[in-house]
């Protein structure tokens, strides 16, 4: 649509088109013999930077050419409307001279935005403590200052018709393997949506298999973390209006990864480590392997251990899966209610939840008390995993270990095990696999393990790099 | 997109030996002791340089078509005719192998862990998760044996250490007494156990290495290993029971497991065989799918749905292996089966080999 000489008939247009919206305005002034027109948003832009470089200039330099008088720096000439109306939206500022059909488009755009914060959901104890925010300028910044090479590439996307959300997806060049990031952007350019809720939009949009609990791309708010990651090869999505970012592609064994694990002792970080792992294990299966040695197999605990079960279970009515699955239910309920309630709340919750609930449910014979200690251990050791959507896998997949062991005994569990096992063996994101067994000896490293850094020479081996190598010669020196 | 299909010679070295590895472990050294007695475990030992000698001719044979599976160069070897109808053959026979694994353990279960669950359930259980396995790719089969790897490292340490303790060593003394030949006699059902490492037949182009020397040093570990073993839990066995005991006992491992007494599990045998039904399903699964393969080439054009082909042959297994409810009649199955085994991992390989041979010196082959 061509602008049109007269700037009564432009605003009625563009005025047309943003639907009559209320905080259009127009501000005219006269400098000179010219009559200048100003198009905004009122709630979009900063004041300041209108008043002072382009009003003043305007009234002050009477005789000079508008491309000379104003002083901001991102400006652009069109002669169309549409553009114009786009600039609109976008909080800049639109200048016309009455009789001239160009319209000088200038960045005037507020920026509202909170200062760097601490990390909230993925707290160290070492290490920086800066956390990504919900500008994705700011969120660069960090990120370019962290990585300052001419490697990382920063590439935009806008996403959604309405919300025309700015996307970037950032990566290292010389390290990354060009063809998970060629489809990535194919899968980018193929989203046709409204508006984009990150990061849980993009996660849906983009991985291929999508019936499964295991998260498959990594959600960090953490800018060392994403550093790290891109470091490894990988490519990180960062959205404007969110202050996660997303990590792809990623293996089963990131998600009990942190970042404290590299600034401690490698001896202490790898006894971590191992710990999460084994909470993982313990999260999904403890439950199970309860119900199946009570119902099933008690000839495989001790005769002593035997003794204690059967005397904290000897008025119990209900059949162990039921005491499990309703145990369960209740961790459930409570969690869900802390992390809704107001903190100061919340922690009543955990009082009327853990101590009144947990004491009388033994007493009143509901549910004998060896099943309150199981279930309890279920639920920190399903707390300890670092990823919270680790962790909530964590929570569900116990139900069918529970289901399994109760119509199969131990045989029931060790086909939920194998189960697992083969749905996470067919997981992959862009065509890299998942999950890989991090017990062969190349992988171990960084998996199970965290070793010594000058053992950590080459990069993670699931981000198929261009460059392998990580370390070229970790310690210089002999010792 | 990027597809890896590629697999590491570690990954072979677990997919061999896990598919070697099976329901025999229970009955060590029952079935080799027939003849050669306290000495069965050289018995073993034989059966495994036996099929040690098998690799060497099978990865021979491999080397000669190392970008193409044995189903792809079948018919270009034996002709058209032969070709399919081997292929037809040697895909019942990975069927049958599936079957029988899956049944005798099922019948394992059956008689000492969960003694009223119906047939059918444990089975079809089996057979599903098996086939789940099965119809993904290989590169997943093998990542998932690899994870396997660790249950088998801990069932090995299960056996060692109920190896310790009561016993007499002087049940296998004095070496050798009952001659070479009742040894190699026994050596034959020996072999059996080693079945599996003719996989290899599959997978050979699959295989990345530096070196093809890696494939067989990962066969001849992982064989080795197997041999290994079961010659250690010979020995275990040995060690605990006599010679007139082991007659009457047909699975002396769980015996020896139960009675092994430890403050924190009481009953090993129970924990033993609940983890070897993880190892037990790598050789289901692995024989399930080979049998897809050798069956999707039957037809003139490679046949494209693998997991479909995977869920009808682990159907048909279930509903013939409903009729394995009846011991007697496994009983009777297993001999035939021996038989397959002895033609389709020995003879075959060997004939196939001589085979190539001759057509390249007669200038068919390339």
């Amino acid at each position: 649509m061509q602008s049109d000489r007269l700037t009564s008939n432009n605003t009625r247009v563009i005025q047309e088109q943003l639907s009559n919206s209320s905080d259009f305005q127009t501000h005219d002034l006269t400098a000179g013999n010219r009559h200048f027109r100003l198009y905004y948003l009122n709630t979009m832009i900063e004041y300041a930077i209108v008043q002072e470089h382009i009003i003043r200039p305007l009234l002050v330099h009477t005789d000079v050419d508008i491309r000379e008088a104003v002083s901001v720096l991102h400006a652009s000439e069109t002669e169309l409307l549409t553009d114009a109306i786009t600039a609109v939206i976008e909080g800049k500022t639109v200048v016309q001279i009455e009789g001239e059909t160009t319209l000088y488009i200038y960045g005037t755009a507020l920026n509202k935005e909170r200062s760097i914060n601490v990390p909230v959901n993925e707290r160290v104890l070492r290490g920086s403590n800066e956390a990504l925010i919900e500008n994705l300028e700011t969120n660069l910044n960090l990120m370019r200052k962290l990585i300052a090479t001419p490697d990382l590439v920063v590439k935009y996307y806008h996403l959604g018709r309405r919300s025309n959300t700015k996307i970037a997806i950032l990566y290292l060049n010389s390290i990354v393997n060009e063809q998970i990031v060629q489809e990535l952007d194919r899968r980018m350019n193929s989203i046709d949506i409204d508006y984009v809720e990150a990061p849980g939009f993009i996660q849906e949009l983009v991985e291929e298999k999508s019936f499964s609990l295991f998260p498959q791309m990594l959600v960090t708010e953490r800018p060392d973390r994403v550093r790290s990651y891109l470091m490894d090869g990988k490519v990180a999505i960062l959205t404007s209006g969110s202050p996660d970012s997303l990590i792809l592609p990623v293996s089963f064994w990131a998600f009990f990864q942190s970042p404290d694990d590299y600034q401690i002792n490698w001896l202490l970080g790898s006894t971590f480590r191992i710990l999460r792992v084994f909470c993982f294990i313990i999260a999904i299966s403890l439950p199970g392997a309860y119900v199946a040695m009570v119902t099933f197999d008690p000839r495989i605990l001790p005769f002593e251990i035997a003794l204690t079960l059967q005397s904290s279970m000897q008025f119990i009515a209900f059949p162990a899966v039921l005491e499990a699955i309703s145990m369960l239910l209740i961790l459930e309920i409570l969690r869900e209610a802390t992390i809704r309630l107001p903190s100061p709340i919340g922690q009543t919750i955990g009082v009327v939840g853990g101590i009144v609930i947990g004491t009388v449910v033994v007493q009143s014979n509901l549910v004998s008390n060896t099943m309150v200690v199981v279930v309890a251990f279920t639920g920190l050791a399903s707390f300890i995993i670092p990823s919270y959507e680790m962790s909530s896998a964590a929570r569900l997949l116990p139900y069918p270990f529970i289901f399994m062991s109760a119509i199969l005994g131990l045989i029931g569990l060790e086909f939920a095990y194998l189960f697992v096992l083969a749905h996470l063996s067919r997981l992959h994101m862009m065509g890299v696999p998942y999950f890989y067994s991090g017990l062969n000896a190349g992988s171990i490293r960084d998996t199970l393990f965290r070793a010594p850094l000058w053992r950590l020479k080459t990069r993670a081996k699931e981000s198929l790099t261009r460059n392998k190598v990580r370390i070229r010669n970790p310690r210089g020196w002999e010792k | 997109m990027i597809h890896l299909k590629q697999l590491s010679t570690q990954q072979l070295l677990c997919l061999v030996l896990l598919t070697q590895v099976g329901v025999h472990v229970l009955s060590i050294p029952f079935h080799e002791s027939r003849h050669a007695g306290y000495d069965a475990w050289m018995s073993i030992l034989l059966g495994g340089i036996i099929a040690q000698a098998v690799i060497l001719i099978i990865y021979w044979l491999g080397k000669r078509y190392a970008d193409q599976s044995l189903p792809q160069y079948m018919t270009s070897l034996l002709g058209k005719p032969v070709g399919v109808v081997m292929n037809v053959l040697l895909a019942v026979y990975c069927a049958e192998s599936s079957l029988l694994v899956a049944v005798s353990y099922t019948d394992v279960i059956e008689r000492w862990l969960l003694i009223t669950t119906p047939w059918y359930v444990i089975l079809g259980l089996s057979f599903a998760i098996a086939a789940y396995i099965a119809s993904s790719s290989l590169r997943s089969l093998a990542v998932v044996t690899q994870a396997i790897m660790f249950m088998f490292l801990i069932s090995v340490a299960i056996v060692l250490v109920s190896g310790l303790g009561h016993g007499d060593y002087r049940h296998l003394l004095p070496i050798g007494t009952h001659g070479l030949g009742t040894i190699i006699r026994d050596s034959l059902p020996a072999l059996w156990l080693y079945a599996g490492y003719e996989l290899l037949l599959y997978v050979f182009p699959s295989i990345k290495y530096r070196k093809q020397r890696d494939i067989i040093i990962a066969m001849s570990v992982a064989n080795g290993l197997a041999t290994l073993f079961y010659v250690l839990i010979s020995l275990v066995v040995m060690y605990k029971f006599s010679e007139s005991q082991l007659n009457s006992i047909a699975e002396p491992l769980v015996y020896i497991l139960r009675q092994f007494y430890w403050p924190v599990v009481q009953s090993l045998d129970i924990l033993f065989m609940t983890i070897w039904l993880s190892v037990i399903s790598v050789t289901v699964y692995m024989y399930l799918f080979l049998s897809a393969r050798y069956l999707a080439f039957v037809s003139r054009r490679e046949i494209r749905k693998h997991s479909l082909l995977v869920w009808i042959i682990a159907g048909i297994c279930f509903l013939v292996g409903l009729l394995g409810e009846d011991r007697e009649r496994v009983l009777k199955f297993t001999v035939y089966h021996n038989y397959a085994t002895g033609i389709i991992v020995v003879i075959l390989p060997i004939l196939l080999l001589l085979v190539s041979l001759v057509r390249e010196k007669g200038g068919f082959a390339k």
